[in-house]
């Protein structure tokens, strides 16, 4: 279950003032597309490929990730004349994200772990895996916005403007993640 | 732990953070460029499929109006049986039995008959009727073309 009680705290005066700025673009562009300006989604594309890509990272094998982003904006391309608040675009393709990583899941279990690990031999990188898969271990709700804020280097408000989540919500899941994650990464040797 | 650069990168810069940043950064979305699949365009096919069937119809009613013209002329050849050429002496034969040399006296023009004036009056109608309709095709196709022009230019455009 995605939704924790941290997500479901109130949002503040501050988050409105905070997430009143992206919207205004995203209605004009989700509009824009509605009335068949194609360019537009390559905009809302841009705007949105860093969430879906560290939403899907959070969850799916990571040689697998670049695919997916493709197929949800391709999905969301379809599928936009549902969307019912155009502000909303960028829960609605968060959530889109999270049920395609299910579905990837759902499909293919064993296959794809191993091809995970067979990737990549320079230590850098292989250190980078290491730290993914420890914030993978985490609950679910920590694991995407330390994924967005430590990865994609999203800031907090900006996280929460995209996903839809109060900066409350976003605040206490960097935090407790962040918490968790030192203590996992105390286990491992020199970082 | 300074939550102020955790939250939004502001304030005193966490060294562990930072060196987070700095590993994971390598997992970071690398921009790729996202094609749209392109919109198909069915009028064309459609315009043509329809000029098509335009003419099949066009070409079978010609038919029939041409085998309904042949019927009359035999029955008229039934009714009215052609008089017989007089005999002429034969002359000898310069041919084999089986090959015989075909001469001008064994092609004989048929009279033609008051129905079978009709029936040219009709073909000539129906040939009138097939021209017509020839013709709003080529006006039609022409339309098709104008119409389909300055959307490939469109979307050339939209391409380039």
């Amino acid at each position: 279950m995605y939704a924790t009680a941290d997500m479901l705290l109130t949002s503040t005066q501050a988050h409105a003032a905070e997430q009143s700025k992206e919207p205004v673009i995203e209605v004009m562009l989700v509009r824009a597309v509605l009335d068949g300006d194609r360019d537009s989604f390559g905009r809302l594309y841009d705007l949105y490929a860093p969430l879906v890509h560290g939403i899907l990272l959070a969850r799916v094998p990571r040689a697998e990730v670049a695919d997916l982003v493709q197929d949800i904006f391709l999905h969301a391309f379809k599928k936009l004349h549902t969307l019912r608040d155009s502000a909303a675009f960028g829960p609605w393709i968060a959530m889109i994200a999270r049920n395609r990583a299910v579905d990837f899941h759902r499909r293919s279990k064993e296959t794809v772990e191993i091809n995970d690990d067979l990737r990549g031999s320079d230590t850098h990188d292989s250190k980078a895996r290491e730290i993914l898969e420890l914030i993978r271990s985490l609950p679910e709700a920590y694991r995407e916005t330390l994924v967005l804020r430590l990865v994609e280097g999203m800031t907090g408000p900006e996280i929460a403007a995209r996903t839809g989540l109060t900066a409350a919500s976003v605040r206490v899941n960097l935090h407790r993640g962040m918490k968790l994650l030192r203590e996992q990464l105390g286990v491992m040797e020199g970082l | 732990m300074n939550d102020d650069y955790l939250w939004d990168k502001t304030g005193q810069p966490d060294p562990e953070i930072q060196k987070l940043e700095e590993i994971l950064g390598t997992l970071r979305y690398e921009p790729r460029p996202f094609v749209l699949p392109r919109r198909r365009n069915y009028f064309p096919l459609l315009a043509i499929a329809a000029s098509i069937l335009l003419a099949i119809i066009a070409g079978s009613i010609w038919l029939r109006v041409r085998s309904g013209d042949e019927v009359p002329r035999q029955e008229a050849k039934l009714e009215s049986p052609t008089p017989k050429p007089l005999e002429a002496p034969q002359p000898p034969r310069t041919g084999s039995a089986l090959n015989p040399p075909l001469h001008a006296s064994n092609r004989i023009r048929k009279p033609r008959s008051a129905s079978s004036v009709i029936n040219d009056e009709e073909a000539l109608a129906a040939k009138e009727q097939l021209m017509l309709a020839l013709r709003i095709t080529t006006e039609k196709l022409s339309m098709v073309h104008r119409k389909t022009q300055p959307n490939q230019i469109k979307n050339q455009h939209r391409i380039g």
